[in-house]
């Protein structure tokens, strides 16, 4: 059971950031899309963080965390977007549900590894 | 003789005596006089300074009287004032409640709008669904020319035998050539098909990409009223301190 | 309908989201050359081509990316990924342009949304006049002098659009983790 599952429907997404994050001694377990993401959470309770796309088919990025936070009410996993948008509305919106921070894509890893190290802790 | 002497200077000593007395006494009168108008200035100046000091706290004591009512009065329009002012506390929290639980109603509204992004997932799956059967339709006429490609070449065959039958191959040359005609003309129309498919791929896609990217700035838009409805509750629901 | 400054934004937007997301590298070189829309069909280029859509209340943008189906092309965009075909990585590369599109647009236009890549064939593209475009603009793209890709820009407005967007040079926040 792996403390972070990464939320993307570009095989390439998963692949780069999966790896990256593997590479680097993390323990990472991948969702194609919103639905998938929510399962997963669902049946994992040992996962500290999620890092997500927005924009997926299937169920959106935002909309999986607002079940996530709606759903498992005492549920205390962080979560990062990791997405093309960068809308102010949309932020807002991550805000409200809880997203505890915003990458906007291209990914790049050694930026952010210690943070994530940190959060999925 | 000496004793006259005597008695006339004892009679001058004693004039002189009594004058001197009468002129001490005059200056004593005198200086009791002067020392009496002495006082009785000092008290005629004592007693103006207290009439004075009576006229002043007289004119004090009815200002203040003035004052006190001035008081008395600002006191009742004051407390008029407050009577109004509480008045007015009480219809504006009437009103704030009111404003309170209408915002309650909006936040309501748009948490509710924000299921919105179920109909538009809805939406997403039908366009995917459309977009297989597209593909579909594709593969079905991509069979269709292959077909119409066999039977083509079937017909050229089919007049060559006949060329080579001679006479007797006459009528079936003539079949042949109906075939090759109608497959000519079948392949022209897999081929028009084959461009209305693409024409339809391209506006179905571009339209349901619309609906999609339209959806989400939609979805946004609503979140942000969301949070603007969940703020404007909070100020009103904060205590003056 | 669509004012010629921001007919110039537009491309001066596609530009910038060209060179550092079409690139694997900002610093490679970028050239554009104007070509015409749809045009005979280009050898070399991919069957397929990459859509996607920008929403915004009054207008939309369509932008289409064909990737060149050569040696220099696949060589170019192997280097991210060892096991990765041009196929899969192409929907994330156009993506992410499409993505700095919607950024730079966002500060002009703050209700704006943006669907997924969808990949069709190419022949489509002849028939981008069907979305009658206010404003349509093709450009031959060469990365560091090896990766082609041809790619088209379409605007529909349905009401008057002018703004001057401001480009700068320097857009690379992206990457950055910015906590809440």
């Amino acid at each position: 059971m792996a403390k972070i599952l990464l939320v993307d429907d570009s095989s390439t997404v998963r692949d780069e950031v999966a790896g990256f994050l593997r590479k680097n001694g993390l323990d990472v377990d991948t969702a194609v899309d919103g639905k998938d993401g929510l399962a997963k959470v669902k049946t994992n309770p040992g996962v500290r963080l999620v890092v997500s796309d927005v924009n997926m088919p299937n169920m959106d990025g935002l909309t999986m965390v607002e079940k996530i936070r709606g759903e498992l009410a005492n549920s205390t996993v962080n979560v990062i977007m990791l997405t093309t948008e960068s809308s102010p509305a949309m932020k807002e919106r991550g805000k409200a549900a809880g997203v505890k921070g915003w990458i906007v894509k291209p990914f790049k890893g050694e930026a952010v590894l210690e943070t994530f190290r940190k959060l999925a802790n | 003789m000496s004793v006259l002497a005597l008695a006339v200077a004892l009679l001058f000593a004693a004039l002189a005596a009594i004058v001197a007395h009468r002129r001490a006494t005059r200056r004593a009168l005198r200086l009791q006089d002067e020392a009496l108008a002495r006082l009785a200035q000092t008290h005629a100046e004592e007693k103006a300074r207290c009439d004075a000091s009576v006229a002043a706290h007289e004119a004090r004591a009815s200002g203040a009287s003035a004052e006190i009512q001035r008081l008395a009065d600002a006191l009742a329009s004051e407390s008029e004032n407050l009577a109004q002012a509480n008045a007015a506390l009480g219809e504006t929290r009437a009103r704030q409640d009111d404003l309170l639980a209408h915002a309650k109603r909006i936040e309501g509204e748009s948490a509710r709008l924000k299921a919105f992004s179920a109909t538009f997932e809805r939406w997403h799956e039908q366009m995917i669904s459309l977009m297989a059967q597209n593909h579909d339709m594709h593969r079905k006429n991509q069979e269709l020319a292959r077909i119409v490609n066999h039977v083509l070449m079937v017909s050229l065959n089919a007049s060559i035998e006949a060329a080579r039958a001679g006479a007797a191959g006459r009528g079936f040359s003539i079949v042949a050539g109906e075939v090759r005609s109608l497959a000519t003309r079948s392949q022209e129309l897999s081929k028009s098909y084959r461009d209305s498919l693409d024409r339809n791929d391209l506006v179905t896609t571009a339209t349901f990409q619309d609906i999609q990217a339209g959806g989400k700035m939609i979805t946004a838009a609503l979140a942000s009223v969301e949070a603007l409805a969940r703020q404007f509750q909070s100020k009103l629901e904060r205590k003056p301190t | 309908m669509i004012s010629q400054a921001a007919k110039d934004s537009f491309e001066r937007i596609f530009f910038q989201a060209a060179r550092t997301r079409l690139t694997t590298d900002p610093a490679h070189a970028c050239e554009f050359v104007p070509a015409v829309s749809p045009g005979p069909a280009q050898p070399g280029v991919s069957d397929e081509v990459l859509v996607l859509t920008i929403a915004s209340i009054h207008f939309r943008i369509v932008l289409s990316l064909q990737f060149g189906d050569d040696e220099a092309t696949r060589d170019y965009y192997a280097s991210q990924g060892a096991d990765r075909t041009l196929r899969e990585a192409a929907m994330e590369i156009g993506n992410l342009c499409c993505g700095a599109i919607n950024q730079q647009l966002v500060e002009h236009f703050p209700d704006l949304g943006m669907s997924t890549p969808y990949a069709l064939s190419s022949d489509c593209l002849g028939y981008l006049d069907e979305l009658k475009p206010e404003y349509i603009a093709a450009y031959d793209v060469t990365l560091e002098y090896a990766a082609r890709l041809r790619a088209t820009l379409c605007v529909c407005a349905s009401a008057p659009l002018d703004f001057t967007a401001q480009v700068a040079d320097v857009h690379e926040s992206a990457g950055e983790l910015e906590l809440f």
